[in-house]
């Protein structure tokens, strides 16, 4: 027991320690609290900040409903998905060659990120420049292509863990039960690492689902997604911050719910499958 | 059931040649140990049988088929490893029937064969359940059961039940010994544990940096073995192995013990004596001297660990023989030529 105590903090650091860590809860739940508020508030009670009793208005979210906020969180989950199921299929058998046979060398393994160093601006425009010769400028598809280059990438990278910790002797016990090479990849190493594929997709969704840059300058127009939707409240009239504020909180609620479900294995998947859940 | 023929394996990992140049036949039905210390190459053997490893040259035939280049499973053989490798998404049921449902067999022969075999490996009852909601011995029931499923042509186990505790291990050991006679299949099963080794083998292969030592019936290999090395592998507790010197019959080690040997040698040998053909007796003058060192009781035995000079000597004695003998009891030392075991020192090959 005197060991225990003896490493148990000092009241005044728990106290400290905690009062830190309350000082950052509430730097990120203030915003959120803030925009609820604004969502509801009119253009002139959004000029006073601090004010928290006041007379609700739905007039903002109508504005949204009207303004196509929908149809663009639509047109933003469309690309996430099909963003998302590429880079799935794509990027688990990439990690489990990489993990498994060491493709490429041991640099692969984060050389693969290599693209995420660079500002993105250095790729929309080559980006843009193909979309125009193929017609695709204002597309989806456009969309799309570009979050590959970053999706991928990352959940390729996010998988190499969990193929590591996958116990070969499984895979190469499918191999003598009479399975192929490819057969046992997804009969048998799929399953194992299915968790891990689940956090993947979720945080390369959110990736997607987050882009402003790449959409905003290749499908600015009707084809455009949500976080472009949300910058178009920015009109030369000025900022529609009420209406600003609802769209947000439509593109931010479903992240924040799916976030909450994942997160141990979102952790496991950054450190590379080694925390145990 | 088949033979199975390995002619001049080789194999390399980088600049480690693993395997050298290896040759061995297993006949049908046979049940084949292959032991040896780390990185004796005893795995890699196996698992290039099982097709889980490339062969850099050589051939490799199941039956008369040479399967040297065919995909694992292409080969018709069953594999048992060292931690299970169940499926754990699996049930028990899927897992033992996975072999068939990769095969194509019908869904209802599938489950009636795995009700056959989990009744002959007292699983039934385990069926439904997940790998993780599984003791270690019952997995390894598991691992065994999806082996058999299928009536494969060879059995492979590497290293079965080294992570079993000690109990368990003899109750499979004797299990696995039951089914290879009951099944006649031909087996090759690794291990590192040479007393596991010698109860389980028809013919036992003792391996060290990829070359085959010694082939041949446990029992031989524990009576005769070819050189130092198996000499001193096979047997618990190890045989005494002196360096010295033999002349006229008397042989002087280095340390100064003193043995009668064969009169027939001369010059530096190694003697080995197996610890059980330590013969103790009360003081005798004409014999070697020694103290008890060390008395470890095994109930029916006991190992002494005795000094005589410089010289160190394990000996194992029934108890009804150790009568007054204790720790610290000067006693004497003695055997019959017949168990003396000769190794030249240089080379370390047998003499006798």
């Amino acid at each position: 027991m005197t060991t225990l105590n003896s490493t148990r903090l000092k009241p005044t650091w728990t106290l400290a320690g905690n009062s830190l860590l309350i000082l950052m809860a509430l730097s990120v739940f203030l915003p959120f609290f803030w925009l609820s508020l604004g969502s509801f508030k009119t253009g002139a009670q959004l000029n006073n900040p601090a004010l928290l009793l006041f007379k609700p208005t739905l007039e903002n979210w109508k504005e949204v409903l009207r303004s196509g906020v929908l149809e663009s969180a639509y047109r933003s989950a469309t690309v996430g998905l099909v963003t998302v199921s590429l880079s799935v299929v794509i990027g688990s058998m990439g990690a489990y060659a990489i993990s498994r046979y060491k493709t490429g060398g041991s640099s692969t393994r984060f050389g693969i990120l290599a693209a995420q160093v660079l500002p993105p601006a250095v790729l929309v425009f080559p980006f843009l420049e193909v979309s125009y010769k193929f017609r695709l400028n204002d597309t989806l598809f456009a969309v799309i292509i570009s979050h590959l280059s970053f999706v991928l990438p990352v959940i390729t990278w996010f998988l190499i863990g969990f193929f590591d910790a996958a116990p070969k002797e499984v895979e190469e016990q499918a191999l003598v039960d009479g399975l192929s090479r490819f057969q046992a990849f997804r009969k048998v190493v799929i399953p194992q690492v299915a968790p891990g594929i689940g956090a993947a997709a979720v945080f390369g969704f959110v990736l997607s689902w987050n882009d402003l840059f790449y959409a905003l300058i290749l499908a600015p127009g009707n084809s455009a997604t949500l976080p472009v939707k949300i910058a178009s409240f920015n009109t030369f009239r000025g900022v529609e911050l009420g209406a600003m504020c609802a769209a947000i909180l439509v593109a931010v609620i479903p992240v924040l719910i799916v976030s909450f479900f994942i997160q141990k294995r979102l952790v496991r998947g950054i450190s590379g499958g080694a925390v145990k859940y | 059931m088949a033979s199975i023929s390995l002619k001049q394996i080789q194999k390399s990992f980088g600049e480690v040649e693993v395997v050298k140049g290896l040759d061995l036949e297993i006949p049908n039905g046979q049940f084949t140990v292959l032991v040896g210390p780390s990185g004796c190459g005893k795995t890699t053997t196996l698992r290039m049988i099982a097709g889980l490893e490339t062969v850099d040259s050589g051939v490799i035939q199941i039956g008369d088929k040479d399967v040297t280049k065919l995909e694992p499973k292409d080969r018709d053989v069953a594999m048992v490893f060292q931690n299970y490798a169940l499926y754990a998404h699996l049930s028990v049921a899927d897992n033992i029937g996975f072999p068939l449902r990769s095969k194509g067999v019908k869904k209802e022969e599938i489950s009636s064969r795995v009700a056959e075999v989990a009744a002959s490996l007292g699983i039934s009852e385990l069926l439904k359940r997940k790998p993780k909601e599984l003791s270690g011995g019952q997995q390894q029931r598991v691992a065994i059961g999806r082996a058999i499923i299928r009536n494969p042509q060879v059995f492979l186990f590497d290293e079965p039940l080294s992570n079993l505790d000690a109990k368990l291990r003899l109750e499979m050991r004797t299990e696995i010994i039951r089914l290879q006679r009951r099944l006649g299949t031909t087996a090759v099963y690794v291990t590192h544990d040479q007393e596991e080794a010698m109860t389980l083998s028809d013919v036992m292969v003792v391996m060290k940096d990829g070359v085959i030592k010694q082939l041949g019936k446990p029992d031989d290999i524990y009576k005769k073995p070819v050189d130092v090395f198996v000499a001193e592998f096979v047997g618990s507790p190890k045989m005494n192995l002196v360096k010295g010197h033999a002349s006229a019959g008397n042989f002087t080690a280095q340390s100064g013990f003193q043995i009668k040997v064969d009169p027939k040698l001369s010059g530096e040998i190694t003697l080995g004596i197996r610890p059980e053909d330590v013969k103790i007796t009360n003081k005798d003058a004409s014999s070697t001297q020694g103290k008890v060192e060390i008395l470890e009781q095994l109930g029916p035995r006991a190992i002494l660990t005795i000094q005589s000079g410089n010289q160190q000597i394990t000996a194992v004695v029934d108890n009804e023989n150790l009568k007054q003998i204790t720790d610290k009891t000067n006693i004497s030392i003695n055997s019959h030529l017949e168990d003396h075991h000769y190794f030249e020192t240089s080379t370390g090959k047998r003499l006798n």
